[in-house]
């Protein structure tokens, strides 16, 4: 039974997602849906009862070290339970919002795969299985944003290069991890941070970072959040990807390699942390869009993980994966709630919105409180999960702590605009005629405002079952043995609470001065200094891999004059010859029996002339 | 040992002429039956047990000694799969009733001869049976209905019958040179590096590289498979010439050559000039079954090549690609035969764009053509592999490297194959085409199935075979 829970996890909703691709599309439309949230089901119910255990599975596949070994831990438990949770969620909600849609076969079968990757990626105690599972999830990645509607090709080929390249550093980190060690067997791996270990942490964590949507490997998410379907963005820019990332970061900065204070590269991780959330939160707020919004919040709570977890201190570890559930649980229900809005108006452009909180009332109480909670407001889930990280990251350098608050301020103050701009302010007359979304659509976003709330009030209950126990026994002897209840810190409390009657007193200002929900942070837009930053970043001149782009295009233009002269001792040169010679020896064969017979005489001649050569010079 | 192993086939080719003329269409399926019995037994190795105390005294009448093995279980095991194979492409691709039951009849003597070649000890037995093998196989090259089968059946008559003059004087300077003709008393002979001995022996290695199409001595190959009909081009290329020659180099290199000089010079040379000079033949081709026929002849020098390298590993690769090449090459032509079945023409020049129309067929010519070039995961993959490794291990460098960059032209000839016949813009002429009835496609399927599960779990198929000695 043990081993059969784990290949279970895995197996059921791959198999699943085969069944769907062989269903026939007439007869059933609905039947995708229904056997994909079926599978999620049963995979959560898996995940429920496999928690309280610790299974292990080892299966030796390939020889060179490269098993097949599988482990439930605490840590992989709470990951996967995780994933079990949302992918249940989104595949409930998208039973309703891709019912119609003509790629809903498809879409379903790769939700389904990207669930069993997802788990093989978390139960994998092997490098090289856990790359194989990981380098899977790139290439659902690519086809379920192909599958979305309008023009997505271009942006599935920018999610692959970005996802791809920093999946070829994790590539060389597994295997110069897997090196140092002398074995690749992931619970037996502790490497100090020095040196080569350095190196092949940082490689580790780029593919880490890459597949949580970290700067710079983030410019695919918002070309994503246009083009691809939105129960996609829910579940894995939303959720599994930021759930897999955070646990491959917190697996190598925990388990794989000593991540302490003292190591340098604990700063970097805190700096590239405080990065991500301020400057993604700036191109969030001046957004006009609700999906393109959300997404690059969605890059910016990732900082706030980052940095936790870079402070390598147990208060942020565990304020960053608190934040890294905490996320996944609000950002998914918002990302739920703009697949609603966009079901019953058919737009998510801000400028046309408005007043949708008389006719979505469900919908709208669900947006508040994920934007409260992604705001840090006290008592939903956001606020106890940032008070953590801001504790630890103020024990590091105030700097941090600065950026970090500057970053809730942003938060803030975007997520007043939106509400402002798409749920209250005047009522557009064309959508008038505007329902409540479908149950089905909203009892998953329902559910998860639900957990924002019971996440934030009762924390002790994720803090000390789920979190905690990852940190083992580092935990021990810091903050009295638990993270959980109030925020003990005052002074960050009330700094907060600052920070956000500033964003308040902001909204309000900018909607003095403009008169609009919308306009509330143009002032902010189209500040000296700020305006030409943003207009650069509307070019797409700050895209990293738009840049990548440029430096390939020249590279490109250099290299094509080699690639020519190589081109031609292949294609010219060695294809030339060998066609020649291929000419050569048919003429020969002339179809002559006699000719024929005469190389085959020729031959035994030489053959006995050589053997006798050998034989007698032997003598 | 195993004399049920002659005795079976040889009872039902009798058998079967005493059916009435009415039931002779169920002659293909007995044959279908017996090569399956062939297979099963060899995958589940009871050779030792369907032995009855009864044969024993045949053997003694029969006047010469069977002996079955790991090697003796791989060529009958390929027999009954190619056979089958074959058997299954005749179903669908000759006419008449008479012309399938000739053809079950004639494969069958084949199968003697090829059982015989598998358990035989000593070179004269060796000889009779490659003969056997050789005359079912002229009358089944030359019973098709084709232009030139003639001209293809001649040529092999012909080149045979050189063959068979350098093993017969090869048999007589055994006589003169050791005492006794069995395996084992030719090496005690090659050990004692007596001059004559080792020209019997060389004799005997040409007789062999004819009937292998080894090249300077493969001159009847490419017209005899051209020309013979698809079902026997199938059966000829996948098992007959691989048995009667190549089958029989492996034998003498494991019992009696075992790495001796010169003779691990002559089989490496003799390879590796078969593997460079087939490759390039094959690269120009415009006829679908000759450019099969050619990738044959340069096949069938990896197998010799790997002869030459590390013993054990070599005798180890060598068995693994023969398997590989017998399985994959019956499937092309195959897919050959039922291309020309379509189209009525095999001239590639004429083709393209059949992917669309024949995606079976297109999709398993494709699984076999990239595991013969030698790419991952397929089974082809892992016996170039090997054999790569034990040309290395054998400090063989520069012939590891022959095979390795062969293996490129390889991939070049069969990826222009794919490029002519089934990718590129559709030919209106052939608007027509359609896929391959489920006759055809089901051996092509089958056996594209084995290539990729033997190169999937190819780990654990080494494992078994390491494990259970081979």
């Amino acid at each position: 039974m043990t081993p059969l829970v784990l290949i279970l996890a895995i197996a059921v909703p791959a198999a699943a997602g085969l069944l769907v691709l062989l269903l026939p599309s007439r007869r059933a439309p609905w039947a995708p849906a229904v056997l994909a949230a079926l599978a999620c089901a049963f995979e959560l119910a898996l995940a429920v009862y496999a928690f309280p255990h610790d299974f292990a599975f080892a299966w030796s596949w390939m020889g060179f070290g490269a098993e097949f070994a599988l482990k439930l831990s605490r840590f992989s438990a709470f990951i996967l339970l995780g994933i079990a949770t949302f992918s249940f969620l989104v595949t409930a909600y998208s039973a309703v919002s891709m019912a119609k849609a003509p790629s809903s076969r498809r879409f379903h079968a790769w939700v389904l795969f990207t669930v069993a990757l997802s788990a093989g990626a978390v139960l994998a105690d092997n490098l090289i299985l856990f790359l194989v599972f990981w380098e899977g999830l790139l290439l659902t990645l690519f086809a379920m944003i192909a599958a979305g509607k309008t023009r997505p090709f271009a942006t599935a080929v920018k999610a692959f290069v970005i996802v791809g390249l920093t999946d070829l550093a994790l590539m060389f980190g597994v295997m110069l991890t897997g090196h140092l060690a002398g074995t690749l067997s992931m619970s037996a791996i502790r490497l100090p941070l020095d040196g080569l270990g350095a190196v092949a942490f940082l490689l580790l964590m780029i593919g880490a970072m890459g597949k949580a949507g970290a700067m710079p490997f983030h410019s695919w998410i918002p070309d994503a959040a246009i083009d691809a379907p939105l129960p996609f963005m829910a579940l894995l820019p939303g959720s599994l990807e930021k759930l897999l990332g955070i646990y491959f970061l917190a697996r190598i900065s925990l388990d794989l390699f000593v991540l302490t204070p003292e190591s340098w590269v604990s700063p970097v991780l805190m700096g590239i942390g405080a990065a991500t959330i301020l400057l993604a939160v700036l191109m969030a707020l001046v957004q006009k869009d609700y999906k393109k919004l959300l997404a690059y919040h969605a890059i910016s709570q990732v900082g706030y993980m980052i940095l936790g977890i870079g402070t390598a201190l147990p208060v942020g570890i565990v304020g960053g994966l608190f934040h890294m559930v905490n996320n996944a649980i609000y950002k998914s229900s918002l990302f739920l709630s703009a697949g609603a809005v966009e079901k019953e108006t058919g737009t998510t452009d801000l400028h046309e919105l408005g007043g949708l909180g008389r006719s979505m009332p469900i919908t709208t109480v669900c947006f508040l409180i994920a934007a409260a909670s992604i705001s840090g407001v006290p008592p939903f889930n956001g606020f106890f999960s940032k008070e953590l990280v801001y504790d630890g990251a103020l024990e590091r350098g105030w700097i941090f702590y600065a950026i970090a608050l500057a970053g809730s301020f942003f938060t803030a103050a975007s997520f007043l605009k939106l509400g402002h701009a798409a749920f209250f302010g005047k009522q557009t007359d064309a959508k008038r005629t505007v329902k409540e979304a479908p149950w089905p659509m909203l009892l998953p976003m329902i559910v998860l405002a639900g957990l924002c709330i019971v996440f934030g009030v009762a924390n002790s209950l994720p803090l000390e079952r789920l979190i905690q126990p990852v940190l083992g026994t580092a935990m021990e002897g810091a903050h009295g043995g638990t993270f959980a209840g109030f925020p003990t810190n005052m002074m960050l409390v009330g700094l907060t609470a600052g920070v956000l009657a500033l964003a308040v007193a902001n909204h309000a200002f900018g909607v003095h001065r403009t008169g609009k929900g919308i306009g509330a942070v143009d002032h902010i837009h189209h500040a000296p200094g700020l305006s030409s930053v943003y207009k650069l970043q509307a070019t797409g001149a700050l895209d990293p891999y738009r840049m990548l782009g440029g430096v390939v295009g020249m590279a490109s233009k250099g290299l094509y004059a080699l690639d020519r002269a190589i081109d031609w001792v292949y294609s010219g040169l060695a294809a030339q010859s060998a066609l020649a010679a291929s000419w050569v020896l048919r003429k020969a064969h002339n179809g002559n029996v006699n000719r024929y017979v005469l190389w085959a005489l020729a031959g035994a001649a030489a053959v006995v002339l050589a053997v006798l050569a050998v034989v007698g010079g032997g003598r | 040992m195993s004399a049920l192993l002659l005795l079976v086939p040889f009872v039902a080719v009798v058998l079967l002429y005493l059916l009435p003329k009415r039931a002779r269409a169920a002659g293909l399926w007995i044959a279908f039956g017996i090569l399956a019995l062939e297979a099963a037994a060899a995958v589940l190795d009871r050779f030792a047990t369907i032995d009855v105390g009864l044969l024993a005294p045949l053997e003694k009448l029969l006047g010469f000694h069977l002996t079955t093995d790991g090697l003796s279980g791989l060529l009958i095991l390929c027999t009954g799969l190619v056979g089958m194979a074959a058997l299954l492409v005749a179903r669908r691709t000759l006419e008449s009733v008479n012309e399938r039951f000739l053809f079950a009849n004639l494969v069958l003597v084949a199968v003697v001869g090829i059982n015989g070649i598998a358990m035989v000890r000593d070179l004269f037995s060796l000889y009779i049976f490659v003969e056997v093998t050789a005359v079912a196989t002229f009358i089944l090259i030359a019973a098709g209905r084709g232009d030139h089968v003639f001209e293809g059946a001649w040529k092999y008559i012909f080149l045979s019958v050189v063959a068979s003059v350098l093993m017969l004087t090869s048999l007589g300077f055994f006589l003169l040179s050791t005492d006794g003709i069995t395996l084992d008393a030719a090496r005690t002979g090659l050990a004692a590096n007596a001059p004559l001995a080792w020209i019997a022996m060389a004799l005997f290695l040409c007789g062999l590289f004819v009937k292998g199409a080894m090249v300077p001595f493969h001159g009847w190959l490419a017209d005899a498979y051209t020309a013979a009909p698809a079902p026997v081009s199938v059966f000829m290329a996948g098992i007959v010439t691989k048995a009667s020659g190549i089958f029989a180099l492996l034998r003498i290199a494991q019992s009696t050559l075992g790495g001796a000089t010169p003779g691990r010079e002559i089989l490496l040379v003799v390879g590796a000039v078969t593997i460079v000079v087939g490759a390039f033949l094959a690269l120009t081709q415009t006829n679908f079954k000759r450019m099969l026929a050619y990738s044959s002849i340069s096949q069938m020098g990896y197998i010799v090549l790997a002869l030459g390298g590390d013993l054990h590993l070599g005798i180890l690769a060598a068995g693994l690609h023969f398997f590989n090449h017998a399985i994959s090459k019956s499937q092309l032509f195959a897919n050959a035969a039922a291309i020309e079945r379509q189209l009525g023409t095999l001239d590639m020049d004429e083709m393209g764009g059949l992917g669309a129309r024949m995606p079976v067929t297109a999709g398993t010519t494709a699984v076999a053509s990239l595991s013969i070039a030698g790419l991952p995961p397929l089974a082809g993959f892992w016996s170039k592999l090997l054999i790569v490794l034990a040309l290395w291990n054998a400090k063989e460098y520069a012939f590891a490297a022959v095979a390795i960059l062969a293996s490129l032209v390889t991939l070049a000839y069969f990826l222009s194959l794919q490029r002519k016949v089934f990718f590129g813009k559709p030919v209106d002429k052939w608007s027509g085409a359609r896929e391959a009835s489920a006759g055809l496609l089901v051996p092509a399927v089958a056996l594209a199935l084995i290539t990729i599960a033997l190169g999937v779990g190819f780990p654990f198929a080494l494992r078994i075979l390491l494990g259970g000695g081979a």
